[in-house]
């Protein structure tokens, strides 16, 4: 269908819409228009990305000159697929529509692993092998021995790619992962280097966050990407976490055993060349002398080491004389490496900044502030000039020296701790060391900058104003919309006692109560006497599942749940888990019915969605606070209290409520599904807690569903699962969730659209 | 870690924890106990090398590899001659070349390469830049001293951290200590009815709650003073600089057209235009100044 929505001229490939999608291109229309960032939260399964696609996409088409570009950033290979999908759909429709072929060019980039074409190289299993292996065979350097020796082998793709490639541009369309490695077999180019250069002149681009927030991988890929571009942040609600992890850097005892080997090959290695090749040392010595810039001399394959985010001052002034040399450099990581080790050799933990480190640092083994502050873009150049074709190895030195830049750049924000050991296992000695940012606006600030619109949008974002306050920027329109229903299809329940009266919590005192494991034991054996199909039920972290579950097991009570339903569980392994939930899916296939035990911020609990019969209800026992005892977790919530104004508390409770939200939200997929959202634990009645929810789960809590038995629990369920299992047919929904074109144009409609958009 | 062990007599890290290396100039370890033994009358010769060696300048090993060791010695003695400053020269590239220079003769001194060359060289410069080594030895480099004011404001701001906590809780405590006991005298001498004095008890109380929170969020630090100089800075008493400037000179101006050029006076009063420059400069003075 054709929409106006303020004026632009929207194609919207379905035949019907939600009102909320419609609000949601209203608020997202006026974003765009203000030229500024924006907040948005909508319930999974009302159709956001296609919300999104269509309106970006009529606006391009529109004001061509005020928006070039979409980057439209997902988390995960499948849901960047999913949204190339939805993104072909629409581009069809726009060709039935008009009529005329329309010269768009989208598409989604990944790692080499995903888009490897090369048989030798795409056989490999690992990412870092493959990025590896494809460097020994793409580099400058290699390519430039081939002249010479005719058998060194290169990458054919990449070389027709190199030869041919650049000139004839992509044609127009969509292309996923798939479509490119077709594509790039068709004409025997590399596909991931394809494109990476097609991005730049793309319309839209869909990768993964860590193209954008991660300053190693955005300085290579996202470097050129215009200004005038909307970026996206789909599924957002981690998105604090993912800036945090990756500015930080954790140093083992092994990494710094690696290390060493790592200075021990490159001091061989450059004692060779001085006997062979001594040229090419005072090359690059004479280059460092200049202060030539890096990135000029460069080519695009040799970048594959890319420094953390530099003021440019620095990147612009010379490589200091310390460290100009290789064999000083060398002599400088190893007194660092050296140094790191005796660190490392502690008896209790350490706390401290990045200035007392680098004053203690300059006490022991004088070190200055600036050549480490060099020390990563000097390693780069080092390991061009020896030509180390199998960069895999370096990981670890490379690491150190990630490290010894940010620690010299960075002042504020960011806090080193040494652990002597892990706290579950303290006669074991396994130190490590964390540098670990507690800042995420330091990662996710030059995106602000220098995008025009940034959209955040996940289904739980509440409170919605925490993360401009924690990300550090002024959105022009915060708003969080809800789901309208034909039927009440989600039905929460917080149940805070036991039949007994005993109060469920999985706080800390009451964690070993027999009487709470046996009420918390009852409430699922008797949601599994009445639920249909299949139950996915949380816990708050594995060792709590574990005692749990072993308990119900002395007293029976799994006995008694078997005898209803199948019981899989969620491990920390990732093939166990995924074999599970297949066994899982195939027990509420057959009617036999199952129960997953899972646990929250786990993998069940972030991508995997329960749609329909596969999560008929989700119970979430207790509140899934983060493990508050780590010292890093402490630190950053000192940093934000003093930074940011943001208490403790309001921090935690935030961060436990919305992987809740993100738990139970997995069991509604969209508006013909149904689902109990069960919240077993006394602290979700209160308010602090239930304010915190999203507006869509929020809204269909009332008094009634607040601090009941688990019989009260059952009874309502019983009524709720009764109701929904009546016939549901679209037409029921026309009018009131589902609309046509005319009912959306109708007078009363739109204005009951208008106030929808709740602003914050 | 663990094969760390004395290479004279053999015990290791791992049989002995308590096992403590000593490192000498040379370089090379021993543990306690042997240079205790070998020792005994304060000087002899290394065991590995031969060189002669004092008791007194072996100190605990503080890194696993002893080179470095050796070399941070080295460093240190070195710097303590060595030690311009960035200012001292005249460009970046002049500095970077010294910090080299500098790196050679350290590079040189641990690894044993022409000893005696590189020790009369700084011999050299120590005697010839006597008087910048004495200017410069208390002095920190920029970058230290940058550093040594981040740890001051850091400590500075954890101190006011603690401190305004602290108050506040005393506040807090008293604040919460003086309505109990006005609730307490109320109750015993108001005629109203309990209840009623509870409910406005309780009013209060709330009140005085949101109070406290405002309070907690106007607190602003003060290490600043009102000339905006931070206290505990140390604020550099010397004369600004003077900038010289160039005396403003005149140039005449230069048009310059395409087209052909223009007539001078006397060209333009023999083709009879006198009288219309002669307005056209009345009409510019009168334009400037209205009468």
């Amino acid at each position: 269908m054709k929409l106006n929505i303020e004026g632009l001229l929207v194609y919207f490939p379905y035949d019907y819409i939600y009102p909320e999608q419609y609000s949601y291109m209203l608020e997202l229309k006026r974003t765009l228009d203000a030229k500024g960032h924006g907040v948005l939260e909508m319930p999974s399964g009302t159709g956001k990305t296609i919300s999104l696609l269509s309106l970006i996409v009529a606006y391009q088409r529109a004001f061509p000159l005020d928006v070039t570009k979409l980057i439209y950033c997902s988390r995960t290979v499948p849901e960047i697929e999913k949204v190339v999908e939805e993104l072909r759909k629409l581009m069809e429709f726009y060709a039935k529509e008009t009529g005329e072929v329309n010269n768009f060019l989208a598409l989604s980039l990944s790692s080499r692993k995903n888009l490897c074409i090369h048989p030798e190289v795409s056989s490999l299993r690992f990412g870092k092998e493959v990025d590896g292996k494809c460097h020994s065979l793409t580099a400058s350097y290699i390519r430039a021995q081939r002249h010479s020796n005719p058998n060194q082998p290169v990458c054919r793709f990449y070389e027709e790619f190199d030869a041919v490639g650049r000139q004839v541009p992509l044609p127009a369309g969509i292309y996923n992962l798939d479509d490119l490695k077709d594509f790039g077999r068709r004409k025997g180019w590399c596909p991931y280097y394809l494109a990476r250069y097609a991005i730049l002149h793309a319309n839209i681009v869909v990768y993964s966050y860590h193209y954008l927030l991660d300053p190693k991988i955005a300085d290579l890929v996202s470097k050129e990407l215009a200004k005038k571009s909307v970026v996206v942040f789909d599924e957002a609600h981690n998105i604090d976490n993912v800036c945090i992890d990756s500015m930080s850097v954790n140093i083992t005892r092994r990494t710094l055993d690696r290390c060493q080997n790592n200075v021990d090959t490159l001091q061989n290695t450059i004692h060779k060349i001085k006997e062979t090749d001594a040229a090419k040392l005072r090359e690059e010595y004479r280059r460092l002398v200049e202060g030539l810039k890096e990135a000029n001399v460069a080519r695009e394959t040799d970048i594959y080491l890319a420094n953390p985010v530099l003021p440019d001052e620095v990147l612009q002034e010379a490589v200091p004389g310390s460290i100009r040399t290789a064999e000083h450099f060398v002599g400088f990581l190893r007194r660092f490496l050296e140094y790191l080790k005796a660190r490392l050799r502690v008896q209790h933990v350490v706390q401290e900044s990045a200035p007392q480190f680098l004053k203690d640092i300059f006490d022991k083994v004088c070190i200055d502030r600036k050549p480490l502050r060099f020390c990563a873009e000097r390693l780069q150049s080092l390991l061009r000039t020896l030509e180390i074709a199998d960069i895999a190895d370096f990981s670890a030195v490379t690491l150190i020296s990630n490290f010894a830049t940010l620690v010299s750049t960075y002042s504020q924000g960011f806090t080193i701790i040494i652990e002597p050991f892990e706290d579950r296992t303290p006669t074991i000695a396994n130190p490590v060391l964390h540098f670990s940012c507690m800042d995420p606006s330091i990662a996710i600030k030059p995106v602000f900058q220098r995008f025009q619109s940034v959209i955040i949008t996940s289904g739980t974002l509440s409170p919605l104003d925490i993360y401009p306050r924690i990300l550090d920027f002024r959105p022009v329109t915060m708003a969080s919309f809800t789901m309208t229903l034909a039927r009440t299809c989600l039905c929460p329940l917080i149940v805070g006692r036991g039949n007994d009266q005993v109060a469920l919590s999985s706080k800390f005192e009451t964690r070993e109560d027999f009487a709470v494991i046996r009420n918390y034991g009852n409430l699922l054996l008797e949601m599994s006497a009445v639920v249909p199909d299949g139950i996915v039920a949380f816990f708050t972290s594995y060792v709590y599942m574990e005692n749990i579950v072993a308990s119900w097991y002395e007293q029976g009570i799994l006995e008694n749940i078997q005898k209803n339903k199948l019981i899989f569980i969620e491990t920390q392994d990732a093939a166990e888990t995924s074999m599970a939930l297949e066994k899982y899916q195939e027990a509420c296939e057959n009617g036999r019915g199952a129960i997953l035990l899972s646990v929250a911020r786990g993998k069940v609990s972030e991508g995997i969605d329960f749609v329909h019969h596969f999560g008929r209800a989700v119970i979430m026992f207790g509140v899934p606070y983060v493990y508050t005892q780590s010292r890093i977790l402490k630190a950053r919530l000192e940093y934000l209290r003093d930074q940011f104004q943001i208490r403790e508390n309001d921090f935690l409770t935030f961060d436990a409520m919305r992987h809740a939200a993100q738990c139970v939200g997995r069991a509604i997929r969209g508006k013909t599904d149904y689902g109990l959202m069960i919240f077993a634990d006394k602290r979700y009645a209160r308010s602090d807690k239930r304010g915190k929810l999203p507006r869509w789960i929020q809204e269909h809590i009332n008094d009634g569903s607040l601090n009941l038995t688990v019989d009260e629990a059952v009874q309502l369920s019983k009524h709720f699962l009764r109701q929904m299992a009546q016939p549901f047919r679209q037409e029921d929904q026309l009018g009131l969730s589902l609309l046509t074109l005319e009912q959306l144009q109708s007078e009363e409609m739109l204005q009951k659209i208008s106030q929808m958009a709740h602003q914050t | 870690m663990d094969d760390q062990g004395c290479p004279r007599c053999k015990t290791t890290k791992y049989r002995n924890p308590s096992l403590k290396l000593m490192v000498n100039v040379c370089g090379h370890t021993l543990c306690e106990n042997c240079v205790e033994m070998l020792f005994v009358r304060g000087s002899g010769n290394c065991v590995q090398c031969d060189t002669p060696l004092r008791k007194s300048n072996f100190r605990v090993q503080l890194f696993e590899d002893a080179t470095v060791d050796k070399e941070v010695e080295i460093r240190k003695k070195v710097m303590k001659i060595y030690n311009k400053r960035e200012f001292d020269f005249p460009s970046l590239r002049d500095y970077n070349d010294y910090l080299e220079q500098v790196e050679d003769i350290v590079y040189n001194l641990t690894n044993n390469i022409d000893v005696e060359n590189t020790k009369g060289r700084m011999e050299q410069y120590q005697r010839e830049n006597k008087d910048i080594i004495q200017r410069n030895k208390a002095k920190l480099t920029r970058e230290q001293e940058e550093l040594e004011e981040l740890l001051l404001l850091q400590q500075q701001s954890n101190e006011q951290r603690r401190l305004e906590v602290l108050q506040e809780e005393q506040r807090q405590l008293q604040a919460k200590r003086k309505s109990k006991q006005a609730l307490l005298d109320e109750l015993e001498q108001s005629k109203l009815p309990a209840t009623i004095l509870l409910a406005q008890h309780k009013v209060r109380a709330a009140q005085l709650e949101t109070q406290i929170e405002q309070q907690k969020q106007n607190v602003k630090p003060t290490s600043l003073f009102s000339t905006g100089i931070q206290i505990g800075q140390t604020v550099s008493l010397q004369p600004l600089p003077r900038i010289q400037e160039v005396l403003y000179q005149y140039k005449p101006l230069q048009v310059e057209t395409y087209g052909p050029p223009a007539p001078d006076l006397e060209q333009l009063s023999r083709f009879g235009y006198e009288s219309l420059l002669f307005f056209f400069i009345l009409l510019h003075i009168q334009g400037s100044n209205p009468i």
